[in-house]
């Protein structure tokens, strides 16, 4: 469909959402210009998980998971942070174990595909790599559990490559509350502050997805670089304590930082998390059947994938809403109109969540710039929101870390 | 005063007289022994001074009244390179095994940082000879045990990535996959798991070590590896009969694949007579370990601290027999008459070991370089035995690991 058609159906469309997304879902040449042509990051994807099947391979496209080097190129992704996590109830040695583990498995699959796929820990790595042609990888810790307790660790996952640290996951630990726990720490410990200084001064970014709010406004405070929320949406819309308050974003973006949008139904879309809150029963049946479908209760990669596939199965039988794509873009504008468009990106959570209608893996993200073009963002602002906002954060820590570490 | 002067000259003359084989005392050092000293490259494959990094009191920055290593008698005794061991008891194993690694490499990391003027971290042939040309002692790091890697192959890239430049293939007990020389055989050496770490090793550029491994891993680990091995702290057992040493025969084999045997200064590997004598006293360097282990629990100064006490102790009851530096350069001398000059180094075990009278500490080293010489070792040889032969082998394990790197 060209151009001037889709305004047309738009127009008469009205506001219709169903309509819209079809009718978005071709993207106009102009759009695929500006996506093709600029750096595009997600700050979080789970794809990890599935690398630690030996089996697996990231260069061939894959029937299931949203995620591969086929698929990437196809959807003009530029840079991807590959998330490097285990549920947070597992701390301690095991846990730097396991972690350890996967940021092997990333470096693996990475240099099995030099072509293709590089690792990166800059920004201007990041823009090398979109310069020779080549996908940037990066990585990222989900939750502060990881390290057990020990700033040792930290140093060492930086010696690797990370460059974020999510300071919790869905569970408290250590030094830092979780917005999904009950809150222990009354925020961040003294020692939780002594490991977001050392972040500082390794150049790992500071990562506040997934904390409370306390411990979200102890790290503002503390912290010299500015912030991501590297997979997190706005509470406005959608009620979860996952999500972001306008004042929060607000609050983020006076410092420098980037709340980067999660495409999560349940974080996406209210009328799906009160669909979810009304029945409890739905989820509990979508738990068990992950169950039956994944009997090795360490297999992740299979639980994230079915999930997602189960959940898909209950919108079909008419027990959850369907949740378009497009809604998406409702949080990229609300969070643009809060605090304009150098504070916002985009953090996908593919192959670790539930997506939305239209967004079933990267080779989709095209017509988020279609969606952002069609709604009168400016070229340059677009940009930005595509990856140029998570590449000034990451200029902007590299710079404190070389200052904090005396070096000009 | 001259005639105290008089009174130490004829002192000395007598003790030299007294002492058939004594050729030097003290800090005897030629002009020209000095100076070819100092300006090699001198290169040790063991220290144990990582456990002291951990301790308040030590500082390697500064003289410290006791133990072996730190950078002012470094630069005394002209050593400018250095395997600082990552090491914990041989018992824990899993992922607190993995853990407490990470937190040695990054202290060792963290001392490089703090004393940038002297020490600079290296991981090939090259970046020796870089800091060797700067002045500066180059910082490399053995892992002294395959329990640390817990089991799980990827590990090893951990370890390599975080600058590890050799693995011991086991410590005093057998771990998952290898025997060692002093636990009681339970894998018939290598498994089949051990030899794809040796390859693994191969690699990713971590040279293979078969210091503590038993007969049987050796010749496995000979037979697997496509790069040379090196003992990174062993001596003859011709000489002294102790599990921990390598016999004639391995010798052999170990110099016909290229490999080279690291001297270990340790009185119990290096001297008969104190060798059975302590056994008689203590039960062995093993028995010992596993009393002083109960007593100090995890903190290793106290463990060094208690071994030495002990030592000292049955040695002023005459209960062991004083063993002199100069049996250091006997199995250096009996090594390179049996298979050549190209295939003996040091492996000082300092502060790690009971070292003998004379080799009080790293500034004693210029005393081996002036024995050698004495002895009628060529200048090339005696730079091969001090730090060249070992940069060979890297260097070989370095083409090895590119070659491998290029198949994948």
């Amino acid at each position: 469909m060209g151009w001037t058609l889709r305004r047309v159906a738009v127009a008469v469309a009205e506001g219709s959402l169903l309509v819209m997304s079809l009718a978005a879902d071709s993207v106009s040449e102009k759009a695929k210009k500006l996506h093709f042509s600029s750096i595009v990051m997600d700050t979080h994807d789970d794809t990890t998980q599935r690398f630690l099947d030996p089996k697996f391979d990231l260069g061939v496209r894959h029937p299931d998971g949203s995620i591969d080097i086929p698929r990437m190129k196809e959807g003009g992704l530029t840079g991807i942070f590959f998330s490097i996590w285990i549920p947070s109830k597992i701390t301690g040695p095991e846990a730097v174990k396991r972690a350890s583990e996967q940021i092997a498995a990333v470096r693996e699959q990475v240099s099995k595909h030099p072509k293709e796929i590089v690792l990166a820990t800059t920004a201007a790595e990041v823009r090398a790599a979109k310069k020779q042609g080549k996908i940037a990888a990066l990585m990222g810790v989900e939750g502060g559990h990881m390290i057990g307790n020990d700033l040792e660790v930290l140093r060492s996952y930086a010696a690797l490559g990370v460059r974020y640290m999510t300071l919790t996951h869905s569970g408290n630990d250590e030094w830092a509350d979780s917005s999904t726990d009950k809150p222990v720490h009354n925020g961040l410990t003294d020692f939780g502050e002594d490991v977001v200084r050392e972040m500082n001064r390794l150049g790992v970014i500071v990562d506040i997805s997934h904390v409370s709010d306390k411990t979200f406004y102890d790290v503002l405070e503390v912290s010299k670089s500015p912030l991501f929320a590297t997979h997190s949406s706005c509470r406005a819309i959608c009620n979860a304590p996952r999500n972001m308050t306008d004042q929060m974003i607000k609050d983020l973006a006076a410092k420098g930082g980037v709340i980067q949008i999660n495409y999560h139904v349940s974080f996406l879309s209210q009328e799906f998390r009160d669909a979810e809150k009304k029945d409890p029963s739905i989820n509990e049946g979508i738990s068990k059947e992950v169950k039956k479908r994944c009997p090795d209760e360490k297999d992740e990669a299979c639980q994230l994938i079915e999930g997602d596939k189960i959940t898909r199965e209950y919108v079909a039988a008419g027990k959850l809403p369907k949740v378009e794509w497009t809604k998406i873009i409702e949080h990229i504008d609300h969070a643009v109109k809060l605090v304009g468009a150098d504070n916002v990106g985009l953090g996908s959570d593919f192959d670790g969540a539930n997506m939305p209608y239209g967004m079933e893996d990267v080779t989709m993200i095209p017509k988020i710039t279609g969606a952002l073009l069609e709604k009168g963002y400016s070229e340059s602002d677009i940009r930005k929101i595509l990856g140029e906002n998570t590449l000034r954060v990451m200029s902007e820590v590299e710079r404190v870390s070389r200052e904090l570490n005396g070096k000009k | 005063m001259r005639a105290a002067r008089l009174l130490a000259a004829l002192t000395l003359f007598l003790v030299v007289l007294v002492l058939p084989g004594t050729i030097l005392l003290g800090d005897d050092i030629s002009e020209r022994a000095h100076k070819l000293h100092f300006s090699s490259i001198v290169l040790d494959t063991h220290d144990d001074t990582t456990q002291r990094f951990f301790s308040k009191t030590y500082d390697l920055g500064k003289r410290n009244p006791d133990g072996h290593v730190d950078i002012p008698r470094m630069r005394d005794g002209g050593m400018n390179a250095i395997f600082f061991s990552i090491w914990i008891d041989g018992r824990t194993m899993g992922p607190p095994a993995i853990q407490k690694a990470l937190d040695q490499i990054d202290a060792v990391q963290q001392n490089v940082k703090k004393y940038p003027n002297d020490l600079v971290a290296a991981r090939t042939a090259e970046d020796v000879r870089r800091a060797h040309a700067q002045g500066k002692i180059a910082v490399l790091m053995g892992v002294e045990g395959g329990h640390m890697i817990g089991n799980d192959i990827r590990m090893v890239r951990i370890f390599s990535r975080l600058g590890a430049g050799y693995m011991t293939l086991s410590h005093f007990y057998n771990d998952e996959w290898a025997d060692s020389s002093t636990d009681k055989p339970a894998h018939n050496g290598l498994t089949d798991y051990g030899k794809e770490i040796v390859r693994e090793m191969n690699r990713q550029n971590v040279l293979v070590d078969i210091s503590h491994v038993s007969d049987k891993t050796f010749y496995d680990a000979l037979e697997v590896s496509n790069a040379p091995l090196i003992a990174s702290h062993s001596s003859c057992r011709a000489l002294c009969n102790h599990p921990r040493d390598m016999s004639d025969g391995m010798i052999k084999a170990l110099a016909a694949k290229g490999g080279v045997i690291q001297i270990n200064y340790e009185k119990s590997f290096i001297d008969e007579a104190y060798r059975t004598a302590s056994e008689r006293v203590s039960g062995g360097v093993v028995a010992v370990f596993d009393q002083f282990k109960k007593e100090c629990g995890d903190d290793q100064e106290c463990l060094g601290r208690k071994m030495t006490e002990m030592e000292k102790q049955a040695t002023a009851e005459g209960k062991v027999p004083h063993v002199s530096w100069e049996r250091i350069v006997d199995h250096i001398d009996h090594v390179a008459k049996l298979v050549g000059p190209d295939h003996v180094g040091l492996g000082s075990d300092f502060d790690g070991a009971t070292m003998p009278e004379g080799m009080e500490d790293c500034s004693k080293l210029p005393k081996i370089t002036e024995a050698l010489m004495r002895k009628g070792y060529s200048d090339d040889d005696i730079r091969k035995i001090l730090g060249g032969n070992l940069l060979r082998v890297m260097e070989q394990a370095e083409k090895v690991s590119r070659e491998m790197q290029a198949q994948n």
